[in-house]
């Protein structure tokens, strides 16, 4: 190797890059993924339209923009949780999971920005999703880009950390992965959790911050127009759940590591 | 974080100079602590009666630039050896160093030195291409992947996948899937590789140029190779010296030839379509046959002929009339070794691995 240059540390900005680019490149190069939840969500959006307006009529129009807003929630919870559970899941069988738990960066770097990659990947497929539904339905609703960024993002942080407990799990006990991914279905019930008449529901994921969601998107609320003490629970619940699950997934990981199970194949 | 490689030095070589070159390198490497450092190293599976111990106070010392094979049949403790050695399996007690670095205390240290290709693993994302790949995993084990871009074109045009470089994994054949795994693993410039039965499941001749490779990386990248396997060509083709488990333990810890000389055979085979059952009977009178080979083409017999007994077998040979074609002295091989050492042949699955079902060896 004598005309080489010397190898050089790679730094967190490396790491980034690197992370960040493969997340680009699968998204790319493999959009039948993306599009396919894509249809899938519009399908089962339609699904619950239509059907709602035979069943409730007027009473449905009244509401269709909670019900968008809820929806586009949805999306982007199932989209994170999912995507962090599943490719934990995935990287255990590849072999790739303990390369990224051997690193010298420490696991913790590498899964926070796989998260942050996953986030963004659900915002541009979800962004799709809610246009659709808005033309389709005729809805209009207040869409200020950071009001609506911040709140949503923060809002399904607290389900990433969900997803990294879950994939935990699945590195323990294999099988129950599977079935974790029935957990989407609850996030319909933290979504629409009735925040106003029990407010210690606001400390679940999501339900505080899809009550935001809901002023900020139906009322035209902004951001700096919500209450501090608002502002300071959305960004608590959001941390605290990130910190609970990925704390789940060290001590999964821990036990996996005594019990010798981490890269079984 | 990442040792640099050595040097390489110029094209391709035969196995005795890249020996050569080997054994001058180890010599000046022994200067800093030892790739890797075992010490009492036992894990156990499982608790009470079902408890099986994988590996069972296990010491051992990998110099730098050596290349070390690890035998021993299903269930030998190998896997979890090589698992603890990564940090991914947490043995009950001992202790791992890689390169001075204690694998439990300071983790993060000793990972940027070691990395492994994991039996039955991918190791790698099958939806990038071969050198996105590469780049990934430089980045991960802590390298600046622009840094060893040439580098990286070097180890694909030694694996013979330059031409591959911009293929997505999963378009190539196994035995390239296998070289991007290990390529993969070298792409961070770890300088001590565990490779856990790299040529499981190749066609002989993949497993063959794969072979020649790991001989040619550890002579001029000055790798640190421990190499696990059942394949007795590979081991024999690849490694200076061989360490034998059974049931957790090491029973033998020696160079190839040393191991090979110990076993020396004072055995000899004859070969002569004049050995016919009535005078392997008369030839049983004189010498000691240990095995008749009747459809052999001529038929053969293995004798016990060590020392001045060879004399005694010509003289019989001559007696009964039999003209040989053919007298060779039977070579023990590796796998006879093994068998002699652990009284179990190198596939077959041991008494831990009946017990502990979940561990691949």
């Amino acid at each position: 190797m004598s005309g080489d240059e010397e190898p050089r540390p790679a730094t967190y900005y490396h790491l980034a890059r690197a992370v960040l680019y493969r997340e680009f490149l699968i998204f790319v190069r493999y959009p039948a993924n993306a599009i396919g939840g894509i249809v899938v969500s519009l399908f089962f959006f339609a699904a619950l339209f239509l059907g709602g307006q035979l069943l409730a009529g007027q009473a449905l129009a009244d509401s269709i923009e909670g019900i968008v807003v809820g929806y586009f929630l949805w999306t982007l919870s199932v989209g994170a949780y999912s995507s962090v559970s599943n490719d934990i899941g995935s990287e255990v069988q590849w072999g790739t999971l303990e390369r990224h738990i051997t690193t010298p960066f420490g696991f913790a770097p590498v899964a926070l920005l796989k998260g942050v990659a996953k986030v963004v990947r659900t915002f541009l497929t979800s962004a799709v999703i809610l246009a659709v539904m808005l033309l389709a339905t005729g809805t209009r609703l207040s869409l200020a880009p950071v009001t609506v960024v911040t709140v949503a993002g923060l809002s399904i942080v607290s389900v990433l950390g969900l997803g990294f407990a879950a994939g935990g799990v699945t590195v323990l006990y294999k099988r129950i992965g599977n079935w974790l991914n029935l957990l989407q279905f609850g996030f319909v019930a933290l979504i629409s959790a009735p925040v106003f008449d029990l407010p210690w529901t606001r400390v679940l994921p999501l339900a505080h911050g899809s009550a935001m969601l809901q002023r900020a998107m139906v009322d035209g609320i902004r951001l700096w127009e919500f209450p501090l003490a608002d502002l300071a629970l959305l960004v608590a619940v959001a941390v605290g759940y990130l910190f609970g699950g990925y704390l789940v997934f060290q001590l999964a990981t821990g036990r996996a590591r005594r019990l010798g199970v981490l890269g079984d194949y | 974080m990442a040792r640099s490689a050595t040097s390489a030095r110029g094209g391709p070589r035969e196995r005795d100079e890249t020996a050569a070159a080997r054994d001058e390198e180890s010599v000046a490497d022994r200067s800093g602590p030892p790739a890797l450092a075992v010490e009492g190293l036992t894990k156990r599976f499982g608790d009470g009666d079902d408890a099986v111990v994988a590996v069972d106070d296990v010491s051992l010392t990998v110099e730098r630039g050596s290349v070390v094979g690890l035998l021993g049949p299903n269930g030998a403790g190998k896997t979890t050896l090589i698992k603890c050695a990564l940090g991914i399996v947490i043995p009950d007690a001992g202790s791992v160093r890689v390169f001075g670095n204690d694998v439990r205390d300071g983790r993060r240290a000793a990972y940027a030195d070691v990395d492994a290709m994991l039996e039955g693993a991918r190791n790698d994302y099958w939806r990038l291409t071969v050198r996105e790949n590469l780049r990934y995993f430089a980045t991960i084990s802590g390298v600046d992947p622009d840094s060893v871009a040439a580098r990286h074109d070097r180890l694909l045009d030694r694996l013979d996948l330059a031409d591959k470089a911009d293929t997505p994994v999963r378009d190539l054949s196994r035995g390239m899937k296998q070289k991007v795994s290990l390529a993969s693993v070298l792409a961070g410039g770890a300088e001590l590789v565990f490779l856990d039965e790299p040529t499981l499941g190749l066609d002989v001749e993949s497993a063959r140029t794969l072979r020649a490779e790991l001989r040619r990386l550890a002579a001029e990248e000055g790798l640190t190779i421990v190499v696990s396997s059942h394949d007795m060509t590979t081991i024999e083709a690849v490694c200076d010296r061989v360490v034998m488990l059974s049931n957790g333990r090491i029973v033998a810890d020696d160079t190839v030839d040393a191991l090979l000389g110990a076993a020396a055979s004072d055995v000899v085979r004859v070969a002569s379509p004049d050995l016919d059952a009535e005078t392997v009977a008369d030839l049983r009178e004189a010498v000691e046959v240990v095995g008749v080979d009747r459809d052999a083409r001529p038929p053969a017999v293995t004798v016990a002929a060590g020392g001045d007994r060879l004399y005694d077998l010509t003289d019989a040979l001559r007696s009964a009339g039999v003209t040989v074609s053919d007298i060779r002295t039977v070579q023990p091989d590796l796998e006879e070794v093994f068998l002699e050492r652990t009284g179990t042949a190198p596939g077959a699955v041991g008494d831990a691995g009946a017990a502990f079902g979940g561990e691949s060896s």
